[in-house]
């Protein structure tokens, strides 16, 4: 049996060979997030171990920074060459536009010297002295400062001082460098301009001939317990583990993807063999006729699929080796990490080909069993070409419905609860079972659909068109398999952009709504104890530009039990020029002893309008009225006091944020120079205008789109590739029948338009169902996360992916209808 | 040996016709320089032992196949020469087919089928043509049904119906009532010949059965890829005959 087992699989290799093919870019996928992690983690430990070496052994400090003292004590250790602390604090690089840059405060950080210069200086040289000072590499890209040029730093107290850029330093991968740049001065400089006196790091060179384990327990020994001290090497695992590198999450994140791709290759599959096995009926049947058991027949088509699913899983490791390698290249170019060579473990081959493997057989085992109910009468029957087949099965249109209702139930459940992270994993469950109830009652679906896709191609190219038409029906669970792999990648694609596009118009309407405002001041995060100061609120105040000026202020308090940040605005503006959305209760009322809550803080209270809630100060405690509970999103505090409530109960403080409203008319042009003279003097004060959140934000969804679209193109592409084959393996179907149709006058270029027409309506139909329910998932999965949603509908992408997918599916005929046209007639008619 | 007839000219003339499978060494020669016509308005009839080249002469005066020597001619076309495209048209608009079997597409109608012809070349059907064809064979009541709900028997009339709505110069059978029982086959070879009388088709049909020869106005046969001889107003009986003196 396994001799004919191998001999049909010799036979049918070619029509294998786009199922093969599915099977290898879906393990390739997951073999290249293997090959890509490995190769990334391989980069970065060798970085960490390179920058770790040039030091003997490193004192850490822990929750105390390292005192000068230690510094000393420690070269007093014998066997210590050099040793040199690392100064780290805050330094705000101030921009060519002369605001402090970036969201955060920039690092300012003493270089070490000699031997223990740990970071490279990949242009110039290092900081020298006083005025001088290197720029982390990263910062001065997204800065545009390059050597020689002049920059502008505040130091502890804001004043802004002047540097020049000796040169630009690469740090590696150091989390908080990554997220803030950093300025690198020498220590005395460093000191200064931080107002910092303690190090976070001690680094120690130790003389020649002392090795790193004696020399850690003497340095260990003279700087004490409250510190820890390391090797080099354990100081490269330190770096590692600090460097906020999750390299497990990046490969889960890919994988999830992998699985996707990995999903619609097994309906390829699934169809693969099902096709084969329906053509092959007559040879089942003969098999079993002389004598082969149903065991022996379902094993024989188990085997192949195993063999087809090992052999094509090899090739996917191997090009998964291929595509990681890629992948990291790209990763390396976009985000200075560290490059590297290739660096393959044995895991692509130990999970890629296992998995591909199980889902090829397990993707085969249906096939399988219809193939052992192939009676050997069947042999007997003359007619072995593919029937116009029932309609679907009762079972298969309740486990749909049951399916889809049990979705839109759990979808309804998510939406009728508060928004947030839990109702959002519900509808991605809900996404699930309504995916499956879809595939259950696919069938109807695509046969209800090609009627009305199929219409306009029936009607305009004529006999080619209503064939086509006729076709893509003839079969529907064939079509219907075929159309939903292809779904699967669209449905994902759709509501992805679905889902970005309403968080932009969400984040647009709060924005355009609650918040009219031109600009936003703030202070860098993190630099909370420097507010904006009070002068420059009143230079504000001054500009005639301005229609508002509303400072926001807070402080910590107990609330109700639980430590709580409270806060007040400029009052006469609420409700005036600051709309929140109110639930309950009037603004108006918020007057001395009053307060207003946000929804989501008045929920956990238990209050409600009218009722009060108690609020300790350092003035004592008081229970305040509720006036008001306002939702949606909120620039206002969450527990929104008095005005003069607030200034008693903390003193008059410096607001932490500024709002600003233009009046009409008022050109951006004019109000942002108005906004820059005013703020000449207080460069740490950070300027956002509305048009540039926006801005940011419409980058960031369109970075995120862009990553889960590539992702999600191998699916597609697998899917494609599913339509080219189930195309093919017609065509060798209907080989008599096409040859009947060119005998009875089709013209080649008819047979090849009749099967790109099939396509073209199978594809529309896959695009169409994913849209629909791409749309909705995408809707309701915004809603259910996001308080007081807006929906958004990318009408140009969606058009887009329908009008892709459309052409992709053309294309995927094209193969397939070359072959049908260039069979030649009389052998085709001999052909049984 | 050249058959002639006198008077109009043929509906299809072989002239010379040499038709080789394969190549160098292994190459077959199927038809040994075939000369043959066939009358307008005719009924015949192509006989000869299995692997004497029926089939394969019929493909070549159809189209379907080309020829290595040799002219054909179908009307006044001579068709040799013409490229695929050309053929194909010739075929659509000029020849109607008949094959033993899978002659239906499964996906149409019986109806669908039997327009397919003209759609495929834009024509409008002529109803009453289309009415006259669909009563004599019978199918009135079968037009909705698709071929894998017919008999056997009412495919192979819906296939004559095909050929025979367009109203083709000549309709080529290639054993047309093989797979059939006499019964179902009698019909069918009564409706050709009575198209053949009544409404002047022209019919080459290639049959094994002696007494579907019968039914036609001539019998040609064929040996080994050569005319060898032929017989005019053929009865089973002389058909036996004759096909007894071939073999020998
Ligand atoms: N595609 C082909 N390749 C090679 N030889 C062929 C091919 N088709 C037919 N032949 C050969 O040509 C000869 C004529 O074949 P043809 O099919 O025309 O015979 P036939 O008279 O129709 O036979 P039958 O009565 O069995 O249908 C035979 O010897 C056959 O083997
Ligand atoms: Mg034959």
């Amino acid at each position: 049996m396994l001799k004919t087992t191998l001999a049909g699989l010799r036979a049918h290799l070619l029509r294998l060979m786009l199922t093969a093919l599915a099977i290898t870019l879906g393990v390739g996928f997951v073999a290249g997030t293997f090959v890509l992690t490995d190769t990334m983690k391989a980069g970065f430990d060798r970085q960490f171990t390179a920058s770790a070496e040039k030091v003997s052994v490193a004192v850490l400090a822990k929750d105390d920074k390292i005192p000068e003292s230690t510094l000393r004590a420690v070269r007093a250790v014998s066997g210590v060459q050099d040793a040199q602390g690392q100064l780290r604090g805050d330094a705000p690089l101030l921009g060519k536009d002369g605001r402090a840059y970036g969201e955060t405060p920039t690092l300012g950080m003493s270089m070490a010297t000699g031997a223990l210069s740990r970071y490279t200086i990949e242009k110039g040289r290092a900081p020298a002295g006083p005025g001088e000072a290197v720029l982390e590499k990263t910062i001065a890209g997204h800065t545009g400062y390059r050597v020689g040029d002049a920059i502008r730093v505040l130091d502890k107290k804001g004043t802004a001082h002047a540097f020049t850029v000796t040169g630009l330093v690469d740090v590696g991968v150091d989390q908080e460098i990554g997220f803030r740049g950093a300025v690198g001065f020498t220590r005395p400089v460093a000191a200064q301009m931080t107002g910092e006196h303690g190090y976070m790091e001690i680094d120690v060179k130790g003389a020649p001939g002392v090795s790193d384990d004696r020399l850690r327990a003497a340095v260990a020994a003279a700087a004490g317990p409250s510190f820890t001290t390391v090797t080099s090497h354990g100081l490269a695992k330190k770096l590692a583990a600090s460097s906020g590198l999750d390299v497990d999450s990046i490969a889960m994140f890919f994988l999830a993807f992998a699985v996707v791709a990995l999903f619609v290759a097994a309906l390829v599959i699934y169809n693969t063999f099902n096709i084969l096995i329906a053509q092959r009926t007559r040879e089942m049947a003969l098999l079993r006729c002389v004598g082969a058991t149903r065991g022996q027949v379902f094993r024989s088509v188990l085997i192949e699929s195993a063999v087809v699913g090992l052999l094509a899983s090899a090739l996917g490791a191997i090009v998964g080796i291929g595509l990681g390698y890629g992948a990291a290249l790209i990763f390396n170019s976009g985000s200075g990490m560290p490059g590297g060579s290739l660096t393959v473990s044995p895991t692509p081959f130990l999970v890629g080909i296992p998995v591909g493997l199980a889902v090829t057989v397990l993707s085969a085992l249906m096939p399988a069993r219809a193939a052992t109910r192939v009676p050997p009468v069947a042999a007997l029957r003359a007619q072995t070409e593919g029937r116009v087949k029932g309609r679907a099965g009762v079972l298969r249109v309740i486990a749909g419905a049951l399916l889809g209702a049990a979705g839109i139930g759990v979808a309804v459940l998510a939406l009728t609860s508060k928004p947030g992270q839990t109702p959002f994993l519900m509808v991605m469950v809900a996404g699930a079972l309504l995916f499956l109830g879809v595939i259950a009652l696919s069938p109807l679906i695509v046969r209800a659909l090609s009627g009305i896709v199929g219409w306009p191609p029936a009607r305009i190219f004529g006999v080619p068109g209503r064939l086509a038409l006729a076709n893509s029906r003839r079969n529907p669970k064939r079509a219907a398999v075929t159309t939903v792999a292809l779904t699967v990648g669209v449905t994902l694609m759709t509501m992805f952009s679905v889902a970005l596009t309403s968080v932009r118009s969400t984040a647009d309407s709060s924005l355009r709504d609650q918040f009219p405002v031109d600009y936003q001041l703030s202070t860098q995060t993190g630099d909370d104890d420097r507010p904006i100061a009070g002068d420059a609120v009143a230079r504000l105040r001054a500009k005639p530009e301005f229609s508002a000026v509303i400072e926001i202020r807070t402080a910590s308090a107990t609330v109700g039990g639980h430590k709580e940040d409270v806060g007040s605005m400029t009052q006469r503006f609420l409700g005036r020029d600051l709309k929140p959305k109110v639930t309950a209760g009037s603004l108006t009322d918020l007057r001395p002893g009053a307060v207003v809550l946000h929804q989501r803080r008045a929920g956990g209270l238990g209050a409600r309008v009218g009722g009060t809630v108690s609020v300790r100060t350092r003035q004592g405690t008081a229970n305040l009225r509720v006036a008001a509970i306002v939702s949606g999103e909120s620039i206002l505090p969450d527990v929104l006091l008095d005005e003069t409530d607030f200034t008693r109960s903390f003193g008059p403080k410096d607001p932490e944020q500024v709002y600003l409203i233009a009046k009409p008319g008022i050109s951006t042009l004019s109000s942002r120079a108005a906004v820059d003279d005013a703020l000449k003097a207080y460069p740490a004060v950070r300027v956002q205008s509305a048009a540039d959140i926006k801005d940011q934000l419409s980058k960031a969804l369109d970075q995120v789109f862009l990553l889960v679209a590539g992702l999600l193109a191998l699916a597609i592409v697998i899917s494609l590739i599913g339509i080219a084959n189930t195309l093919t393996l017609s065509v060798v179907e209907r080989t008599r029948e096409s040859a009947l149709l060119r005998a009875l006058g089709l013209t080649r270029r008819g047979l090849r338009r009749m099967l790109s027409l099939e396509a073209l309506i199978i594809s529309l139909i896959g695009a169409l169902i994913g849209v629909v329910l791409g749309t909705a998932l995408g809707w309701v999965a915004i809603s259910a996360a996001l308080d007081s949603a807006v929906l958004g509908l990318p009408i140009g992408r969606i058009v887009l992916f329908v009008v892709l997918a459309a052409v992709a599916g053309v294309a995927a005929a094209i193969m397939p209808g070359r072959r049908a046209a260039r069979t030649s007639i009389v052998e085709s008619l001999a052909a049984e | 040996m050249t058959s002639t007839v006198v008077g109009a000219p043929p509906a299809v003339l072989a002239e010379n016709v040499v038709k080789e499978y394969g190549s160098g060494e292994a190459a077959v020669r199927a038809l040994h320089g075939v000369s043959v016509g066939f009358a307008r308005g005719a009924f015949t009839a192509i006989m000869g032992p299995s692997g004497s080249g029926k089939s394969t002469l019929m493909h070549c005066l159809a189209g379907l196949d080309t020829v290595n020597q040799g002219a054909i001619r179908i009307g006044d076309v001579e068709i040799t020469r013409l490229s695929d495209k050309q053929l194909t048209l010739l075929r659509r608009d000029r020849v109607g087919f008949i094959f033993q079997a899978f002659n239906l597409l499964p996906t149409l109608t019986a109806e669908q089928n039997i327009l397919l012809p003209l759609e495929l070349s834009g024509r409008t059907p002529d109803r009453r043509w289309f009415d006259q064809v669909v009563d004599t064979i019978g199918l009135r009541p079968r037009l909705t049904h698709r071929p894998s709900e017919l008999s056997g028997g009412q495919q192979q009339r819906v296939a004559c119906a095909r050929a025979l709505v367009s109203r083709p110069e000549v309709i080529f059978a290639d054993e047309p009532t093989g797979n059939l029982d006499s019964r179902s086959g009698a019909e069918v070879l009564s409706f050709l010949r009575s198209s053949v009388r009544e409404m002047g088709q022209t019919i080459v049909m290639v049959t094994h059965d002696p007494v579907a020869a019968s039914y036609a106005d001539r019998v040609v046969f064929l040996r080994d890829g050569r005319i060898t001889s032929e017989l005019h107003r053929p009865t089973p009986d002389s058909v036996l005959d004759a096909l007894k003196r071939l073999e020998s």
